[in-house]
């Protein structure tokens, strides 16, 4: 379904959608950075930046969260399932390559098991993006498959046509029922053929040539140089709409406790550390390399998807500057040599 | 929708000291229904918990044909193993699993198995060479070889005496060189030496190794040497893990998820994986 | 002065006076540097310099990987040689083991970043070589220097809470504050035990709380203001807003600021019978 909509309609679509019931998810400006947080009110929105700070991840896996909870009695343990976690909401104004990440991290969390926490909140919170208009030399999509108007993972995707107007598509059967409980918002469609002003992002490295290089050369020079600089920190992991890895943990007092799900990250020492003092990973030269082998070749062989979307995020926010893109166009040159 | 990180609640019906810092848990099932819903195969693990500490991964060393309970062997080494060896017949663990891949069994009948293993490796095996000896007859020749650093450092005393008892197992014990006390009667050397003396024959056989990383490095050629082919040598890994459902994203060796594709494992398939364990 | 930079590092490397120097070399976009680690002296030309060196290249000297490269040049600021300093002094670096090429300059950061506007160490106070054109240092009356903590320091009690509250709601736990700090060297960090888990790694109210406050409390009276840890944070928490206050609590306390003289005590390790201890009660 094609649809139009004005800016002058933002303050009845956020009515509307608190009126509906949804809990609304929008870019906001917080001091330097513009962050996706809860709004109330449409003029919180601010729309001119080429990404939010953070992604849509937290939405879908917070940064830490209860998955079970118990009450410790040394002869009796009663345990409780966490509720109320899935909140019916509506993020306005993701990005295309964050949206993306969402059927690729589906394949993981529905991977044999079913994790009923990614699953309830996908189930819950409907995605309307807005495609890029502008980009920076960070972001790479167009080199990892996608495209600044891609459509995959939204429900409804927005393009800007004009200064006030955005062409509204809708994508899945859940957007299209948003469009049509939010009906007085949107106007027509423009006739004709509207012009999109979508972002043209420079391709950086061919994708194609990244695996077989990776499947060859799990030893390589390139692992510890590239990452001399880096300090081990988890900026990169956390930012990344894409990665999911997490750690458990139970957090108690005397008579109750919790076991949470907390943001892990592979760059950290200890994050394969063994009881023993063992570490498979035990230099940072190791601990890269599993962050582009996860990346762009084991979770390939598994899921048959990339596990970046293009969207750098890391490389902006690195105390060190290690870029990402910039890695993999190392990895280009050397697997041409 | 269930919950996958939700334990099973489990009753410590017994416990057995077997060396120093070493304790064995006789689990029962605390919801009977669950216990008698529960099934698992010789090979896979689970994550058991103490409320409030936190979880840790070991494997199930008891048998599946023995129905009525499960049993983990565990080493005091951190937070969460400090705290289990604080708890007391009574008292309430979690557990979460059968996690894991399989000791293919079914694959080994009319074999003769050969299990070797070192110090507390002996947990993980203890489970297979429990199921292999319930089901006695489909296999053919047994042999156990089994090594600690130190006579008291052996564990599983009781069953090493049940075993050594049968005529139908062929059991040799070891210590380290030092390890040994005046009335040690078994062998002395390390477990790779006593392996090539014991010189099993490799033909139409399965063998089954486990240890620290530096007894495999030193037995695995051994058993190359006499004739066992890599994809007829098996073995179980450990790696550092949380979640055990293949979606922290932690236990990987290159490609392979030690929980998912493992943790058995043939030589073959470890020739394969790089050097990341 | 690039070309004296690279001259200097060139002829280091080439006499074996160090196996490596830390520098500057071109970042990502051009308003960017980024940290580089040159160990061939036909390297020294990606060695750079300009209002973008925002590093403290110190914070290597605490990391494996670039301690195996062997003694090390650095090229310091004014603000990182302090840092230099705090480590003699903590016994984590000998003087013999490290060669710094000093280099004077006029501010970094681009807005001119917050700790270059009350600036006193235009020339670092400790090198073995100074590079660039001469900058006097101007000694800055106390209120001067800490005037960026005036409107943070008309908030009452509960302001103040509230602020930190709703600052530290942010926090990811990512830790970069800590790694890029070169003060943070704790081969095992508080956080990182848990027999018993004293800090909750979990990003919730409680766990942040207790992280930011901790590491603060560890920093008083030995960080140096170098600003890294605000520069680094992915959230933008205005973490040296709380640094330099515990850092102007020190100066008063104890008369005492990390950092500008080698020949200084300790004021966190150091006891005098004339301490004040008006905090026994």
């Amino acid at each position: 379904m094609e649809k139009l909509l004005n800016k002058n309609k933002f303050d009845s679509l956020i009515t509307g959608l608190k009126k509906q019931g949804y809990k609304t998810i929008a870019p906001k400006k917080d001091n330097r950075l513009v962050t996706l947080d809860e709004i109330e009110d449409a003029n919180e929105i601010s729309l001119d930046h080429v990404i939010t700070n953070n992604s849509i991840k937290e939405f879908f896996l917070p940064k830490t969260e209860k998955i079970l909870s118990y009450t410790i009695d040394k002869n009796k343990v009663e345990m409780e399932e966490p509720e109320g976690f899935a909140v019916k909401s509506v993020i306005f104004g993701s990005r295309p390559c964050d949206a993306f990440s969402l059927p690729v991290m589906d394949k993981v969390f529905n991977w044999d098991s079913v994790d009923k926490f990614w699953v309830e909140r996908r189930e819950a919170i409907t995605i309307v993006t807005i495609s890029c208009d502008k980009c920076d030399s960070y972001c790479f999509c167009t080199s990892v498959g996608l495209a600044p108007d891609a459509k995959q993972g939204s429900d409804v995707l927005l393009t800007k046509i004009s200064n006030d107007e955005y062409l509204v598509e809708t994508v899945t059967e859940k957007g299209e029922n948003l469009v049509k409980e939010l009906e007085s918002v949107f106007s027509d469609p423009p006739s004709g053929t509207p012009d999109r002003q979508v972002a043209t992002v420079e391709k950086k490295f061919e994708i194609d040539k990244v695996k077989p290089w990776l499947d060859e050369n799990f030893e390589h020079n390139v692992w510890d140089d590239f990452s001399n600089k880096c300090i081990g920190c988890g900026a990169c992991t956390f930012v990344c709409p894409t990665c999911h890895c997490f750690d458990i943990v139970d957090e108690c007092t005397m008579t109750k406790g919790d076991r949470v799900k907390n943001w892990d990250g592979c760059q950290f020492t200890m994050f394969t550390m063994h009881t023993s003092g063992h570490n498979p990973r035990s230099t940072q030269g190791m601990r890269w390399r599993q962050r582009i082998m996860h990346k762009f070749k084991y979770y390939v062989e598994k899921f048959d998807s990339t596990l970046c979307v293009g969207c750098g995020r890391c490389s902006r926010v690195c105390p060190a500057d290690m870029n990402i893109s910039e890695m993999l166009e190392i990895i280009e040159t050397e697997a041409g040599k | 929708m269930d919950n996958i990180y939700r334990p099973y609640l489990m009753t410590i019906s017994d416990m057995t000291d077997e060396a120093p810092g070493v304790r064995t848990f006789r689990l029962n099932f605390s919801d009977e229904e669950e216990g008698k819903n529960f099934k698992f195969q010789t090979g896979q693990f689970g994550l058991y918990s103490v409320f409030g500490a936190g979880e840790s991964t070991f494997c199930i060393a008891s048998s599946p044909t023995r129905e009525d309970y499960i049993e983990c062997t565990f080493r005091e080494a951190g937070r969460v193993t400090k705290a289990l060896r604080e708890l007391n017949v009574g008292d309430t663990i979690g557990f979460r699993g059968p996690y894991g891949n399989v000791f293919p069994i079914d694959k080994w009948e009319g074999k003769n198995l050969v299990f070797v293993a070192g110090g507390i490796a002996l947990p993980p095996l203890r489970s297979v060479i429990w199921n292999c000896l319930d089901l006695r007859d489909k296999y053919k020749d047994v042999t156990i070889i089994y090594g600690a650093k130190t006579v008291d450092d052996l564990v599983y005393k009781n069953e090493l005496k049940e075993w050594e008892a049968r005529d139908d197992i062929n059991l040799v014990t070891t210590v380290d060189p030092g390890g040994e006390t005046p009335e040690w009667t078994g062998k002395v050397g390390f477990v790779p030496t006593v392996v090539e003396e014991a010189a099993p024959d490799s033909k139409d056989t399965i063998a089954i190794v486990c240890g620290p990383p530096i007894m495999i490095k030193f037995t695995l050629p051994v058993l190359e040497k006499l004739g066992f082919k890599h994809d007829k040598v098996y073995t179980t890994l450990e790696n550092r893990m949380k979640c055990g459902l293949g979606k922290c994203g932690r236990c990987n060796i290159g490609c392979t998820y030690v929980c998912k594709e493992g943790p058995v494992f043939t030589a073959e398939e470890i020739s394969k994986m790089p050097d990341e364990f | 002065m690039i070309e004296e930079l690279r001259k200097k590092a060139e002829e280091l490397l080439k006499n074996g006076t160090v196996k490596v120097v830390f520098g500057y070399g071109e970042g990502s976009v051009p308003e960017r540097t980024r940290p580089v680690f040159i160990t061939k002296p036909e390297d020294v030309n990606k060695l750079t310099w300009n209002k973008y060196c925002v590093y403290n290249l110190t914070t290597y000297l605490k990391r494996q990987e670039t301690r195996k490269l062997g003694k090390p040049a650095l090229i310091l600021k004014g603000c990182d040689a302090r840092t230099i300093i705090v480590l003699l002094k903590e016994c984590q670096i000998k003087r013999e083991d490290v060669y710094i090429i000093g280099v004077t300059c006029d501010g970094v950061g681009d807005p001119l970043a917050e700790k270059c506007k009350a600036c006193d160490v235009h020339t670092p106070l400790i090198y073995d070589d100074l590079v660039g054109e001469k900058i006097e240092n101007k000694e800055i009356p106390f209120e001067e220097r800490y005037a960026e903590l005036d409107e943070y320091e008309k908030l009452g009690e509960k302001e103040k809470w509230e602020f930190w509250q709703k600052q530290f709601e942010k926090c990811i736990k990512c830790y970069a504050c800590s790694n890029i700090c070169p003060l943070c060297f704790c081969d095992r960090c508080i956080v990182e035990k848990n027999q018993p888990q004293w800090i909750d790694p979990s990003a919730h109210a409680r766990g942040n709380l207790s992280w930011n406050v901790t590491r603060a409390y560890h920093l008083a009276g030995r960080c140096i203001n170098c600003e890294e840890c605000q520069r680094v944070c992915p959230v933008d928490i205005p973490l040296n807003l709380l640094n330099k206050k515990l850092a102007k609590e020190a100066e008063k306390s104890f008369d005492y600021r990390p950092g500008y003289n080698i020949d200084d005590e300790l004021a966190m390790s150091t006891y005098k019978e004339n301490d004040d201890q008006d905090f026994f009660k």
